[in-house]
């Protein structure tokens, strides 16, 4: 419900992306852009999987079809075409759109697990396609073009392509989140709990699924488009399963079952990768390993999580709940702490630097050097420090949730009546 | 003629490899509704261990150690991991499995690096089978081809002649009326997991070593087994032989004709405008051979779901 609270925070985080950014460096704009922009990817897919309950893993062909058309329109514009910088992304919607209802059509044709197969068929279609189509994706090199000035905005410089996205993705986040609330939206939602008894009230619900996979196929090609703007490039890696795929991780992570979930997930994936990626080369192993262990024990996500919380706020004791959270939360840390020590030593340990120096020890097994310290790969000491870390922190967070599963137990029960609705919902 | 019968003979080798990994697909989709996605992976991770076993004991330990290995590793995912997301449904199972196959891939870059390993067929196997044309055929394909005969033939046999095949396939079909009947369901489950991703790693063991082990092999391998599995029936195991038998000489055959659409137009007198048109009229069959299996597999999905042999739609 947009109650008066969730719409402070909301502007109050407006404000914050308007004012904050002019005072950052290259670095962070560029790290905000790529935020923004798998925001609103994340959100058009998750019109798909968390309203309508069709998971598409072919989602990077409609976001290189969005940013090839807007590459094509820079170009055309690049010759002379008098069509205004910032409406740019509305060549993304236009193909999303039109690609998504063609796409859409054969998908919504199945459902489950073979709606998922005909998605990924249909973005490998594109992917193999690309690079031998010149004239449309510019073969293996792709597509290149420069952002035109218009009206005394010369889009040179970075902070000027981010309000560019940042003004899109507010207003196509808006309209998303209409789109939730309008009648068509409730039918998203009930088609994905019912569809033979939304079929038994008259409704076309195939009609209705190419609608809503090409609205969701519209969006997506807006994030694409403004990729294409602010890379002024894209080629045909675009259409890989990779692009696919981080949709998927980062929806899930956040949450599919909130609105705002998926935006949580592409904020703290993107945020991470530029924050971590310079730091380790093991940033996807933590991905993946982030991934399953919300899968396997918060499936609603982190903003299915929160959003859990916010709910039974009144109900809970937040008093002695503290305690054990923070607990909780000292377990995570020695976990992490733990699992990157013997991730870190592992990529050092088989890594071809340190091969060279058991090579130049002749066969022996020199000490290594990780996190400032050296540590000796055949000493105990070395071994003992994570294998604490992970059975102190397991032990830890055994305890703690045992004492928050109690404290739940004990919340007020009036307020149930409000289960979960959502078959994607549902946590400790 | 040389051509006809050299990429014949590799098509079909390519085409039982492929099948040895999708014929664990394919069973464990029909028995238990999960498509794998880390399926792939398994193949790519037997090939990995299987070239970390052989390079200190020599090969064929190798080839008898990685898909114990790899078969282990899906029956601890079968048993611990599954079951704690099969209540949210498959939708859920599934992304448990494509995180699965994206940790395994990294694990591997991990410990292996981005680059392709030296895993090497040994000297014994290293001969030519027959000379053909003026060139020798390597013996090793036809090894490939061998074991997964060896593989289907024995899994074949274990299916329909013996008890344990009756209770399998009676698990496949109704689970709730064969464990009513006294048999331990969760474990046959377990079991055909984990027999399916050895399989897999098995594949993996014998092809890691003619083919090149990198990181990526996996995912290259990957959608090409989707489509089999689809194309042939997902839960189908002739289907999937019959697929992947198809979709091997389809590839081998694929590379070296220059067909195009442009060229089929040409027997009508339309040759000279598809030419001008240019695009898609005018790919060779061999610069789109990669793309053809996808459309294949939307065909089959869109008009046939049940795959040419499956009988659920």
């Amino acid at each position: 419900m947009p109650n008066l609270r969730t719409l402070l925070i909301l502007a109050v985080l407006l404000v914050l992306l308007i004012a904050v950014p002019p005072f950052l460096g290259l670095g962070w704009q560029n790290a905000l852009v790529n935020v923004l922009i798998a925001s609103l990817f994340a959100l058009a897919f998750n019109l798909l999987i968390g309203q309508a309950g069709l998971l598409s893993f072919g989602h990077a062909a409609y976001f290189g079809v969005g940013a090839f058309a807007a590459l094509h329109l820079m170009l055309a514009v690049e010759d002379g075409l008098p069509f205004p910088t910032p409406l740019l992304p509305l060549a993304g919607a236009a193909a999303g759109l039109l690609v998504g209802l063609v796409a859409g059509y054969f998908a919504t044709m199945r459902s489950g697990v073979y709606f998922a197969l005909v998605t990924l068929a249909i973005a490998e279609l594109f992917h193999s396609l690309a690079p031998r189509l010149e004239g449309l994706f510019g073969g293996e090199s792709g597509v290149s073009s420069m952002r035109m000035p218009w009206q005394g905005f010369t889009f040179g410089s970075m902070i000027e392509v981010y309000y560019l996205t940042l003004a899109w993705v507010v207003i196509c986040g808006l309209g998303l989140w209409a789109y939730t609330r309008t009648p068509f939206g409730r039918l998203t939602l009930a088609l994905r709990d019912n569809e033979q008894r939304v079929r038994f009230l008259g409704y076309n619900a195939h009609a209705s699924k190419v609608i809503i996979f090409a609205v969701s196929a519209m969006f997506t090609g807006v994030a694409g488009a403004l990729q294409a703007i602010s890379n002024e490039t894209a080629n045909y890696s675009l259409f890989g399963s990779i692009v696919s795929s981080q949709v998927v991780l980062q929806t899930f992570v956040g949450g599919a079952t909130v609105f705002f979930g998926p935006v949580i997930g592409a904020t703290a994936f993107a945020l991470f990768s530029f924050l971590v990626s310079d730091l380790t080369r093991s940033w996807l192993l933590y991905q993946g390993l982030i991934f399953v262990l919300i899968m396997l024990y918060a499936p609603s996500g982190i903003g299915g999580v929160v959003h859990h919380h916010i709910r039974n706020r009144r109900q809970l004791d937040w008093a002695r709940l503290a305690g054990p959270y923070l607990m909780a939360l000292a377990g995570g840390l020695l976990i992490t702490g733990g699992v990157v020590f013997l991730v870190e030593s592992a990529s050092v340990l088989f890594g071809e630097e340190y091969a060279r120096l058991r090579h130049a020890a002749e066969g022996g097994l020199p000490a290594f050097d990780l996190f400032g310290a050296e540590w000796s790969p055949v000493s105990v000491l070395t071994w003992i420090i994570p294998a604490a870390l992970l059975l102190g922190g397991i032990a830890v967070l055994i305890r703690a949730r045992r004492e928050i599963d109690t404290l739940w137990a004990r919340k007020d029960p009036s307020d149930d009546t409000l289960a979960e609705t959502a078959p994607l919902g549902g946590e400790a | 003629m040389e051509f006809a019968i050299i990429s014949t003979l590799n098509g079909v080798t390519y085409g039982l490899l492929l099948f040895m990994v999708s014929a664990g697909l394919t069973l464990i989709f029909g028995m238990m509704g999960v498509l794998n996605f880390a399926h792939a992976s398994f193949y790519m991770l037997g090939a990995y261990v299987a070239y970390a076993v052989s390079s200190i004991f020599g090969f064929w330990t190798g080839l008898l150690v990685a898909p114990i290995v790899v078969g282990l590793v899906g029956m601890a995912v079968e048993r611990f991991l599954l079951p704690r997301v099969h209540a949210h449904g498959h939708a859920h199972e599934l992304l448990l499995t494509f995180g699965l196959a994206l940790i395994i891939e990294e694990l591997i870059k991990l410990f292996f690096g981005d680059f392709p390993v030296n895993y090497q067929m040994p000297g014994e196997l290293r001969f030519s089978a027959f000379h053909i044309f003026g060139t020798d055929y390597p013996f090793y394909r036809l090894f490939i081809g061998g074991i997964a005969v060896v593989m289907f033939s024995a899994l074949w046999l274990l299916l329909t002649r013996t008890r344990t095949g009756i209770v399998v396939r009676a698990a496949e079909r109704l689970p709730a009326m064969a464990e009513a009947l006294g048999h331990n369901i969760p474990l046959v489950f377990m079991f055909v997991f984990g027999t399916g991703a050895a399989l897999a790693g098995l594949a993996g063991a014998v092809a890691g070593a003619f083919y090149p082990t990198n990181p990526n092999m996996g995912l290259e391998l990957g959608v090409i087994v989707f489509v089999v599995v689809v194309v042939g029936g997902l839960g189908s195991l002739k289907g999937s032989l019959v697929a992947s038998l198809m979709i091997g000489l389809f590839s081998s055959f694929a590379v070296g004709l220059d067909w195009s659409l442009a060229n089929l137009l040409g027997l009508f007198g339309l040759g000279d405008w598809a030419r001008s048109v240019g695009g898609l009229l005018t790919l060779e069959l061999s610069s789109v051979s990669a793309t053809i299996p996808f459309a294949l597999m939307l065909i089959i999905l869109l008009v046939r779901p049940a795959g040419l042999m499956g009988e659920r739609n």
